[in-house]
């Protein structure tokens, strides 16, 4: 019944963010496809790659609201005591809670993106479903690492409003300094799909970045686990 | 450590930079018994309980919770599974309804009692389909207290169970106890009420500024206790704090009034030598005693 916790915990924040995320991605889109005509092929690829820049801010600021509770935040609202009472582990309570976070994760990555390809199809101008997939795939392997990231703000910070400030501010910082001075691993760059976007069609090109995606989701998992490690080790 | 005893302490000690909340705990709880755990705010009664539960980790120390060592992770989750617990603010997770947080608290306990649920929820009155935030406090303590009473534990912690409460609460939540008391249930509970101590604790202890002051059966605290009087023609002479069997001397004009914690009659005999005009035994109640100790510490 942990994961039915999780669930209830997040409910909210994540059937909120993703009714924002649909709706904006739907509406955009839309009206963006009432502007083009079906021949002009590259500009809908490319309102499609500005879709993907546009709801990856939306996306992230997402991801990092579903990140936030927790049992140290459970400290600073009163019912860490109250978990911690039952014949439960607290590594399995943080397991759970993540494992339900990243599954509301891809949620929030899939169903926008299918909400494209259907208004995409009603317009007549239907976008492949491989590139659909490649979107999908590179926004939520990429934007593990930061829900991974708020995952770990939220098991070192206890308030309810200094835990979210620091981790909006860490993803502003990182985006600031990778495309700045690292360019060439830009995690903004690898998400939106600026790094693999052909500039004349505006297609996704190429293979799947493989190695790309398990350096994400290996820096995603080395923050899980240090998350973990922390409320082992926290005080309540 | 030992068989009767449900929960065991050596020398805890819980240290939070320069202040000491618990030092050198020895707390013996025995089993089948309800012992109550009294002392001031911050005197360190609820670090002592979140150390045996797991919640927080002792500096250092020895302790054990129905022969499981609580510094042992995995044995403190075992021995979890025989406890029930209610957490001293009774907050619960607001984002639940009453139905959801029993159903959630229900799926963790093999000792659960669906009958016991169905007639505390009806005695308690407390409406399944609301959320725990629209609770008051006192219906949100109901519902803390049915998450510990709807199960059989083998022991059960009460972190000041009575706090807002009303007198009828009061009166069915003290009747449970009881209850469970006589089912083979262990209970400690922490408390600043004194009457409700009196009237069900067989077992008290005082614990101020993270020390163990009192350990005794109340019986035996009723039995030992005596506030002796000395009345004199002038004034009172100076009597030694450290007078064998007393545990505080108070002198005020021609008076002196000792307070015995035990061998009240040896100790009148010497204080014979001292040649009051008078000397009057009375004996002493809880609240004195608690009061007394807490104020001399």
């Amino acid at each position: 019944m942990l994961w039915y916790k999780a669930w209830l915990e997040t409910r909210a924040r994540f059937v909120t963010s993703l009714l924002a995320l649909t709706l904006f991605c739907g509406l955009f889109v839309h009206h963006a496809l009432g502007q083009i005509r079906p021949e002009w092929k590259s500009d809908f690829h490319r309102l499609l790659y500005v879709t993907q820049e546009f709801m990856a801010i939306l996306w992230i600021m997402s991801v990092l609201l579903v990140g936030m509770g927790g049992i140290v935040h459970e400290k600073a609202v009163g019912t860490s005591s109250l978990s911690l009472s039952f014949p439960v582990s607290r590594g399995r309570l943080q397991h759970t809670r993540v494992g339900v976070g990243i599954l509301q994760v891809v949620v929030l990555g899939v169903v926008p993106w299918l909400t494209i390809f259907m208004v995409s199809v009603h317009a007549n101008m239907p976008v492949l479903i491989t590139q659909v997939g490649f979107y999908v795939a590179l926004l939520v392997s990429g934007g593990l690492v930061y829900y991974a990231m708020a995952i770990l703000v939220s098991s070192l910070i206890e308030g309810a409003y200094t835990a979210p400030a620091v981790a909006i501010g860490l993803v502003f910082l990182s985006v600031i300094i990778l495309d700045s001075w690292f360019k060439r691993v830009s995690l903004w760059g690898f998400l939106t799909g600026a790094f693999y976007i052909d500039k004349k069609t505006f297609e996704l090109t190429g293979h799947f970045p493989w190695l790309g995606t398990l350096v994400c989701i290996g820096a995603a998992t080395l923050m899980l686990v240090a998350s973990t490690k922390a409320v082992q080790r926290h005080e309540f | 450590m030992s068989d009767g005893l449900a929960i065991e302490t050596h020398d805890l000690v819980k240290q939070y930079g320069e202040v000491r909340a618990v030092n050198q705990l020895n707390l013996r709880v025995p089993k089948e018994q309800i012992t109550a755990f009294l002392g001031r705010n911050g005197a360190g009664k609820s670090t002592t309980i979140k150390m045996l539960l797991g919640i927080t980790s002792p500096s250092s120390g020895t302790g054990s919770v129905l022969g499981k060592m609580i510094r042992d992770a995995s044995q403190n989750r075992e021995m979890r599974r025989d406890v029930a617990y209610v957490v001293e603010d009774k907050q619960l997770y607001a984002y639940m309804t009453v139905e959801q947080m029993v159903r959630f608290a229900r799926s963790f306990y093999a000792d659960w009692k669906m009958d016991q649920e169905t007639r505390l929820l009806k005695q308690f009155q407390l409406p399944l389909r609301q959320k725990v935030q629209a609770l008051s406090k006192g219906m949100r303590t109901k519902l803390a207290l049915l998450l510990a009473l709807a199960r059989r534990p083998q022991l059960l912690i009460l972190d000041e169970p009575s706090e807002g409460l009303d007198p009828v609460s009061i009166e069915e939540l003290l009747q449970e106890i009881v209850k469970a008391v006589a089912a083979g249930v262990t209970v400690f509970f922490s408390s600043h009420q004194i009457a409700e101590v009196e009237r069900i604790a067989d077992r008290v202890c005082i614990i101020d500024h993270g020390r163990l002051l009192v350990d005794a059966s109340l019986d035996a605290i009723r039995r030992e206790y005596r506030r002796i009087t000395l009345s004199f023609e002038g004034n009172a002479p100076p009597i030694s704090p450290s007078f064998p069997g007393v545990q505080q001397v108070k002198t005020s004009g021609r008076q002196v009034a000792l307070l015995a914690r035990e061998n009240a009659d040896a100790v009148v005999e010497l204080t014979r030598d001292l040649h009051p005009t008078s000397v009057e035994v009375t004996p002493v109640d809880l609240r004195e005693v608690f009061l007394e100790t807490v104020k001399e510490n």
